[in-house]
């Protein structure tokens, strides 16, 4: 499954900075996914219980925050959401955009305790 | 209450798996082994056209090739019947190969005396296209019976890949699909793809193919 294998590098890599950075229980953890990332928050939430078993982040919470999908409009520069308008700008009607947000999967922050 | 304190990380996810790759670029290029990503959908003829290349290229390249599937090992027997160096990779139902993989691959493969090695990734047009293996070029291969939409549905593969094979053009007769709008979308998206209709089944198409990949590795072997 992608988002599994995706989530167990996350693990990873958290795991990492919390040992370079000598924290020792880690509270929450916070990722942020952007609307036109291929992942899914809803998968994402549903394996991390899988992805920390074992690990030093078994109980950690997690918590997602959504970036928008924005893009700007080739023809007419309008910026514009890139899910709701379906990729067509709402100005001109073009489906010409250029992707400015919204295909992040960033490991914002965690909260040590 | 517990104390607690807000470190922020602001990491890409994929950093780790990029910083990998970049280290297996360095040492595949030490190593003068130029590594090929092919990907595509599961049945576009992959392991058919590995075989063609193979062909038209003994001779000229030392050749290894990475088999990925998520299970099975009729790849890697078919390629090992033609006497080629060849493992196969088994991604445990992952859907895509990360470059650790491929580096455990590459080790067991071992590429000494190697001047090529074709990873067969597997098969699927959307993650392997995100993830970087460390490969020193990457290919695709669209099937005619695929549809000649699937640039517009998979946007990210078209955008990335090097060279975009068109597969199974011998039965173009029995579908809608039109290369030439194929090629007008591909370039829309990726003017530096270079773009080769061929049949892995009777080799129409095969040396052109060869060519680019051939001249692909001895530009990459100068530079």
């Amino acid at each position: 499954m992608h988002e599994l294998s995706v989530v167990i590098e996350v693990v990873k890599t958290v795991e990492e900075f919390a040992r370079e950075n000598g924290v020792t229980r880690i509270g929450k953890l916070v990722l942020q996914i952007g609307e036109l990332s291929s992942m899914i928050p809803k998968y994402i939430e549903d394996c991390f219980p899988c992805a920390v078993d074992g690990t030093s982040m078994a109980d950690t919470k997690l918590e997602i925050e959504i970036l928008p999908g924005n893009g700007r409009c080739r023809p007419c520069g309008e910026v514009f959401n890139m899910v709701a308008n379906r990729g067509a700008c709402p100005a001109c009607g073009a489906k010409d955009a250029e992707i400015l947000s919204g295909r992040e999967f960033m490991i914002k922050e965690i909260v040590a305790c | 209450m517990d104390a607690f304190k807000v470190l922020e990380i602001k990491k890409n996810v994929y950093d780790g798996n990029d910083r990998r790759a970049e280290s297996l670029r360095g040492s595949l290029r030490r190593d003068g082994v130029f590594m090929l990503n092919l990907m595509s959908s599961p049945g576009s003829g992959k392991t058919t056209t590995v075989m063609r290349t193979i062909e038209a290229l003994r001779g000229e390249l030392r050749l290894g090739v990475l088999e990925a599937d998520i299970d099975s090992d009729v790849d890697a027997r078919t390629v090992a019947g033609s006497g080629t160096r060849v493992i196969q990779l088994h991604s445990g139902g992952m859907c895509h190969l990360t470059a650790d993989m491929a580096r455990q691959g590459l080790d067991g493969l071992g590429t000494d005396g190697l001047d090529l090695v074709i990873l067969e990734n597997i098969g699927n047009l959307i993650c392997t296209a995100e993830v970087d293996v460390g490969a020193s070029r990457s290919a695709m291969i669209l099937s005619v019976p695929e549809g000649d939409d699937k640039p517009l549905k998979y946007p990210m593969m078209f955008e990335r890949v090097d060279a975009l094979l068109i597969n199974k053009i011998d039965a173009l007769s029995l579908f809608d699909f039109d290369i030439e709008a194929v090629k007008e979308r591909v370039t829309a998206m990726n003017p530096k793809a270079r773009i080769f209709p061929i049949s892995a089944k009777t080799g129409e198409g095969v040396a052109e193919w060869a060519d680019w990949l051939r001249s692909a590795v001895r530009d990459w072997k100068r530079a």
